[in-house]
């Protein structure tokens, strides 16, 4: 779910005509994985979504859910699980990120990116049964502090809710940041700083009207990554809360594997739904991602 | 048991396991390592636990002529002669592994040393696939399937009419009036209870609505994919004024035990029971079995079946209806449901068709019956065998499991 084409052929520049024949053919492979693997996709999701599983006939009656606030739970979880994580992944991830920077140390910096890179993809069953023996109703950490005194789970948390979720989430949002943030930071010039010092600038002056601005939009983008990332995510979530925590891949899941509640039809139009808003967060991205290259290219 | 190319290692490490070359950690850990559920390396490592015992004590053919004297009518020398005439048995679905299958086969090789064919090609086979190789290669001779398969098998005519000499002990619900298919074993819905963390006595549902099992109660899988959690949910049913008929108090009991706090939604998959996440596990019997001898007292589990509701889930029995080798099938019939094989079924844990037959002519050792529920718990049992309600069920569940989760 990670999108790495996006911002890459905006802003090429087409010297000359003559090359714009080869450019189309050097795209030709790009072109067909786009439509194999987005095009037809969305059409045959579209096409899915407006026709009756069992009779075949055209009808809205799958997008009937969007009235019924049972259906809407899992988007109501959905949207909740990826925000909060996507604020903590994003927080907690930048302040990472920064340290690593300021550390100034290339061997703390790799160590760092490689760990980053692996945990931003440990995820699935093997994450999920890592926090079962750390966090769960008979986790290591829970029992630890329930014998200095603190009962997490009597006192409200339980890994197997959005709370929970969101925490485990976070193991790989926060890594992921790291990544992410990693090159903005660093194509931070010195220079910069020395300027406004000698301007006179303050430490939050700095700040406000250079750092902040400058990175602002690689950080937004980030966190609508992060945002999307933990929207589509499934494994995870479905092998720690069988489904007890219902979440709109998981329901997608149900509508087309079940053998009790199967209707591709309905889960379609539910699909429909989770591309209209990982489409908002990508091309949000794209278009930020635009203008902070402007800034940060070298 | 989809077919998979991952059996192949499988059946490679089980192989290992069973002949000794390798001990269960690593045998798990291979499991683990290709990535499987850990419900299935359940059921794998229960399977090959039974089969790497020793053959069962007392196991002979001589069970088997008892049962030649019924009142069925089956000459069993004419069908032995006939069969071993044929020289070989193809049997489609039926894996060494599983239900302790393995010592079966050893018990047809040494009472008649017939070869069996197909259980390395189709032995992981599902009850689907068994049913296409039947139509479309006409190989097998025998299969073991799900009982909606048993029936689409005789609707289909896939199947051959075959009635054994045991014919009379099997309940009416568990075989086709016309001998087109006959279950064979069954798991019923149990609780496997962990003893160490959990205080209070445990005997049937509402049991487990008692406030000291906050977050201890878990199923296992979502009973809207998973038949074991589906079939969960339907016994709560029996316990709460529901029925076979009826699933829906079934659900209304999950949403109050799910209120109540003490539903978690930790699966009650084998490491989950393990490390004590999942205290009071509904699952089947052989599966709360399996777990129990796996845990060997870390933690301690003991294994119940629910008083007032508990419904089984057989597996059936087919004659191709094209077999190439029809006396080997029919003898195959007269084996497994003879004494001695069905013993050895209930030694891996699954319930033999003609259980309470045996437990009444106190035909099962204490030994085994003492690693087993008591036999009057499963006098209440109520074994499922009609599509239709299945089916009925399922819809019912679909749409009211919704409210449970999203309330």
């Amino acid at each position: 779910m990670r999108s790495q084409v996006t911002g890459t052929i905006a802003g090429t520049p087409t010297s000359a005509r003559s090359r714009g024949g080869r450019a189309a053919f050097v795209l030709l492979p790009f072109a067909i994985l786009v439509i194999a693997f987005l095009l037809v996709p969305t059409v045959s999701l579209i096409w899915g979504s407006v026709h009756d599983t069992k009779t075949g006939t055209l009808t809205l009656n799958n997008y009937s859910y969007l009235s019924h606030p049972l259906d809407l739970v899992p988007f109501r979880n959905s949207l909740e699980l990826s925000l909060a994580s996507t604020i903590l992944g994003s927080l907690v991830g930048l302040l990472i990120a920064q340290a690593i920077v300021s550390s100034r140390r290339p061997l703390i910096q790799e160590i760092a990116t490689t760990f980053s890179s692996v945990a931003a993809n440990f995820a699935g069953v093997p994450l999920a049964f890592a926090f079962i023996a750390t966090l769960g109703a008979s986790g290591l950490l829970t029992r630890t502090l329930l014998g200095s005194g603190i009962d997490l789970y009597s006192g409200g948390f339980k890994l197997y809710s959005v709370l929970g979720l969101t925490v485990v989430y976070a193991y790989w949002e926060i890594p992921l940041m790291v990544l992410v943030m990693l090159p903005p930071l660093q194509a931070m010039q010195p220079s910069w700083r020395e300027a406004a010092e000698i301007l006179g600038a303050s430490r939050w002056q700095y700040l406000r009207a250079v750092a902040i601005p400058v990175l602002m939009t690689p950080f937004i983008s980030s966190m609508l990554l992060l945002y999307a990332n933990a929207f589509g995510a499934y494994a995870t979530a479905y092998a720690l809360t069988t489904g007890f925590v219902s979440l709109v891949p998981i329901q997608i899941s149900n509508l087309i594997n079940g053998d009790v509640s199967y209707d591709p039809g309905l889960a379609d139009a539910l699909a429909i739904g989770l591309a209209v808003i990982m489409a908002l967060c990508i091309g949000g991205r794209a278009l930020l991602e635009r203008r902070s290259t402007r800034w940060l290219s070298r | 048991m989809a077919y998979d190319p991952l059996l192949a290692r499988i059946d490679e490490l089980s192989g290992a396991f069973t002949a000794g070359q390798i001990d269960r950690r690593r045998f798990l850990k291979g499991l683990v390592g290709l990535g499987l559920s850990i419900p299935a390396i359940g059921v794998i490592v229960a399977a090959c636990s039974s089969a790497a015992a020793t053959p069962f004590a007392g196991a002979n053919s001589a069970s088997m002529a008892a049962g030649a004297t019924t009142a069925s009518g089956v000459d069993l020398t004419a069908l032995v002669a006939a069969a071993k005439a044929e020289g070989d048995i193809y049997q489609t679905g039926i894996p060494p592994e599983w239900v302790n299958y393995q010592a079966i086969f050893d018990l047809w090789k040494s009472d008649y040393g017939i070869t069996i064919d197909g259980t390395a090609t189709e032995g992981e086979y599902s009850s689907g696939q068994e049913l296409d190789s039947i139509k479309n290669t006409g190989k097998p001779d025998v299969g073991d399937v799900g009982i909606s398969f048993a029936v689409q098998a005789k609707t289909q005519g896939l199947s051959a009419p075959y009635k054994n000499s045991f014919w009379a002990d099997i309940p009416d619900t568990a075989k086709d009036a016309d001998g087109y298919w006959c279950c064979n074993y069954w798991g019923a819905q149990a609780f496997a209870i962990n003893t160490d963390a959990v205080k209070i006595t445990i005997k049937d549902w509402n049991d487990l609505l008692d406030p000291s099992l906050k977050n201890a109660v878990g199923i296992d899988g979502d009973p809207t994919k998973a038949n074991d959690s589906f079939f969960a949910v339907w016994s709560a049913a029996l316990a709460n004024g529901g029925g076979v008929d009826n699933i829906q108090p079934g659900i209304d009991w999950f949403n109050k035990l799910q209120q109540s706090g003490n539903l978690t939604a930790a699966r009650a998959s084998d490491a989950n029971i393990l490390s004590g996440e999942v205290k009071v596990a509904i699952k089947w019997d052989y599966l709360g079995l399996a777990v129990r001898d796996k845990a060997a007292g870390a933690p301690n589990i003991a294994v119940t079946i629910p008083a007032t509701g508990s419904l089984a889930s057989p597996y059936a029995d087919i004659v191709a209806a094209k077999a190439p080798h029809p006396n080997a099938a029919k003898l195959w019939q007269e084996l497994i449901y003879s004494d001695a094989a069905q013993l050895l079924f209930l030694k891996g844990y699954a319930h033999p068709i003609r259980y309470n037959v045996l437990n009444a002519a106190g035909k099962i050792p204490a030994d085994l019956a003492a690693k087993l529920p008591s036999a009057d718990l499963y006098k209440n049992v109520t074994l499922v065998t009609d599509i239709t309600k299945i089916t009925a069920a399922q819809t019912t569940l679909a749409a009211g499991w919704k409210i449970v989760i999203n309330s």
